[in-house]
C-alpha cells in the first residue's frame, strides 16, 4: 500500500514536471545597444538563463546626435505545445505631453528562427508575429506633422496583455531542463530617436509571458 | 516498503520537483529607463545684414544653423560716414527643450585714449522681433530684456549738454553688458522632435554706432551671447 501511495507521488511530481517543461520562455542570448549615450544594457548571453534584462537607454536629448538609440534583446522559447506570447508594460507616467510616452519608445520582433537542432519544424502552421509588432521600429521611423517620430509599433500599442506572437509547437523533445537548441528565439527590438523632450527620467517594466496558444497543428 | 527506499523515493521527488522549479519560466521581465537632460543651443539665423557703412563689410558671415561666430567691419565710424547709423544685423537662431536664459557680454576697446574715443555706450544694441514658428516649435512668449531696434528715435537721442549721441532706452547699449547681463528669455522654445528639425526661435541682434567726432583711432567690439537653462 505504502509502495502504490509513493509511486503515485512520483507518477504526480513526474506529470507536473512535463506540464512545467511544456512550455519556456528564457534569454536567446546577449542583448546589445547601439547609439546610445551613456546608456547600457544587461542580461545573460546563456540560452539557459532566465529572461532578465535591464536596459539603460541613456541620454535621449538633443545631446545625444545619434540617429536613435537601439537595443536588440535575444529572447528563446520552449514549447511541446502551441503557444503564444503575450506582454505587459508598465506605463511611461509623464503627464507632460512633451515628455517622453510610450509611443516615444519603438517596440517590434523580428528574426524568428531556431535556437538549433532540437527546435521543431512544423509543416502545417507557422509562427506568427501579430500586427503591428512585425518590424524593426529603427526602420519604420517616421517624422510625423507635428515634426514627432512616430514608429510602426512603440509600447504604446501594448494594451494589458498583449499577443505579440503565437504559433505550433517549438521543441523536439520534453527535456526538463532548458538546453541551446531545443526551441525557437525571437529578437525583441526597441527603439528610441533622441529628441527635444522635456527633462526628466522615465522607465517602464515589461513582462514577457509564454502560455497555451491556439490549438493549430504542426 | 523499507525506510532507505522511502527516503530515496522522496529524495528523487524532490529532485525532480527542483529541477522543474530551476529549468524552466514561463515568464521574463525587460526593465527599461531613459534619461533626458535639459538642452539648450545657438547658433546663427542666417547671413549678417549690414547698413550705413562706408567702407569695412561682412568679414565672417554667419550661416544659418551653424555655429555663431561672426566678424564684421563697420568701417568708417567718423563724420565722412554721413549715414545716420551703420548698423549690423545678426540673427540668430535658439532651441531648447526647456526654459532659457540668454545673456550677453560685450568688450570694446579703443585705441584712443580721451573720452572722446567710441567706448560701450556709443554702441546700440538690441533684440528685434522675436519669432516662434514652424513645426515643432513651442509657441511660447518671450520677454525681451532690450528696448529692440537701439537706431529708433525712442531708444536715443543727442545729449542736449554734451551734444554727444546717446543710447538712452533699457538696454539700449554694449554698457549695459559689460558682465554676463539677460537680454532674452522663455519658456522651453522645442516640443518633442528631433534635433533634425531645423526650426527655432529666431531673433536679430542689433548692433548701432552712430557716426560721430569720435576720436580717430582704432575699435574692437566682442560679444559673446550665452543661453543656459536654469
Amino acid at each position: 500500500m505504502r509502495l502504490r501511495l509513493f509511486t503515485f507521488v512520483i507518477l504526480l511530481a513526474a506529470a507536473q514536471t512535463v506540464a512545467a517543461q511544456a512550455l519556456d520562455i528564457s534569454s536567446g542570448g546577449q542583448p546589445t545597444i547601439t547609439g546610445a549615450v551613456g546608456g547600457s544594457v544587461t542580461g545573460s548571453a546563456n540560452v539557459q538563463n532566465d529572461l532578465v534584462v535591464t536596459i539603460n537607454f541613456g541620454e535621449v536629448s538633443p545631446l545625444n546626435t545619434n540617429a536613435v538609440v537601439k537595443v536588440v534583446v535575444p529572447i528563446a522559447l520552449r514549447s511541446n505545445q502551441p503557444y503564444q506570447v503575450a506582454v505587459t508594460a508598465s506605463a511611461i507616467s509623464n503627464a507632460n505631453t512633451q515628455a517622453l510616452q510610450s509611443s516615444d519608445v519603438g517596440f517590434g520582433l523580428q528574426n524568428l528562427d531556431l535556437l538549433g537542432g532540437a527546435g521543431k519544424v512544423c509543416n502545417q502552421s507557422t509562427h506568427i508575429i501579430r500586427s503591428p509588432f512585425n518590424n524593426d521600429p529603427a526602420n519604420t521611423a517616421t517624422v510625423g506633422t507635428n515634426g514627432r517620430v512616430s514608429y510602426a509599433s512603440s509600447l504604446a500599442n501594448i494594451s494589458g496583455s498583449t499577443v505579440i506572437l503565437s504559433g505550433p509547437e517549438l521543441s523536439k523533445n520534453n527535456s526538463a531542463k532548458r538546453q541551446n537548441s531545443d526551441g525557437y528565439s525571437f529578437d525583441a527590438i526597441f527603439v528610441l530617436t533622441p529628441q527635444f523632450f522635456a527633462a526628466g527620467v522615465s522607465s517602464a517594466t515589461l513582462v514577457f509571458t509564454i502560455s497555451p496558444g491556439p490549438n493549430v497543428p504542426c | 516498503m523499507p525506510r532507505f527506499s522511502r527516503s530515496a523515493l522522496l529524495t528523487l521527488l524532490l529532485a525532480v520537483s527542483a529541477v522543474t522549479c530551476f529549468g524552466q519560466s514561463t515568464t521574463g521581465t525587460v526593465s527599461m529607463s531613459a534619461t533626458v537632460s535639459k538642452f539648450v543651443e545657438i547658433n546663427s539665423g542666417g547671413a549678417v545684414t549690414l547698413t550705413g557703412n562706408s567702407g569695412g563689410g561682412v568679414i565672417t558671415d554667419g550661416i544659418t544653423n551653424s555655429p555663431l561666430a561672426v566678424s564684421i567691419n563697420l568701417g568708417e565710424l567718423g563724420p565722412s560716414n554721413t549715414n545716420p547709423f551703420v548698423t549690423a544685423l545678426v540673427p540668430l537662431k535658439l532651441r531648447s527643450n526647456a526654459a532659457y536664459v540668454l545673456s550677453m557680454t560685450a568688450t570694446v576697446t579703443s585705441s584712443g585714449t580721451t573720452t572722446n574715443r567710441i567706448g560701450a555706450a556709443d554702441v546700440g544694441f538690441g533684440l528685434g522681433t522675436i519669432n516662434r514658428t514652424g513645426v515643432g516649435v513651442n509657441a511660447g512668449a518671450d520677454t525681451n530684456a532690450t528696448s529692440g531696434d537701439p537706431t529708433l528715435a525712442a531708444n536715443g537721442s543727442v545729449n542736449a549738454t554734451s551734444g554727444r549721441y546717446e543710447f538712452t532706452a533699457v538696454r539700449s547699449s554694449l554698457s549695459s553688458f559689460s558682465a554676463a547681463t539677460t537680454a532674452l528669455s522663455g519658456p522651453f522654445i522645442m516640443n518633442a522632435v528631433p534635433r533634425s528639425n531645423a526650426n527655432g526661435l529666431t531673433v536679430p541682434a542689433f548692433f548701432a554706432v552712430k557716426p560721430q567726432f569720435f576720436e580717430n583711432g582704432t575699435t574692437t567690439i566682442s560679444v559673446t551671447f550665452t543661453v543656459t537653462a536654469p
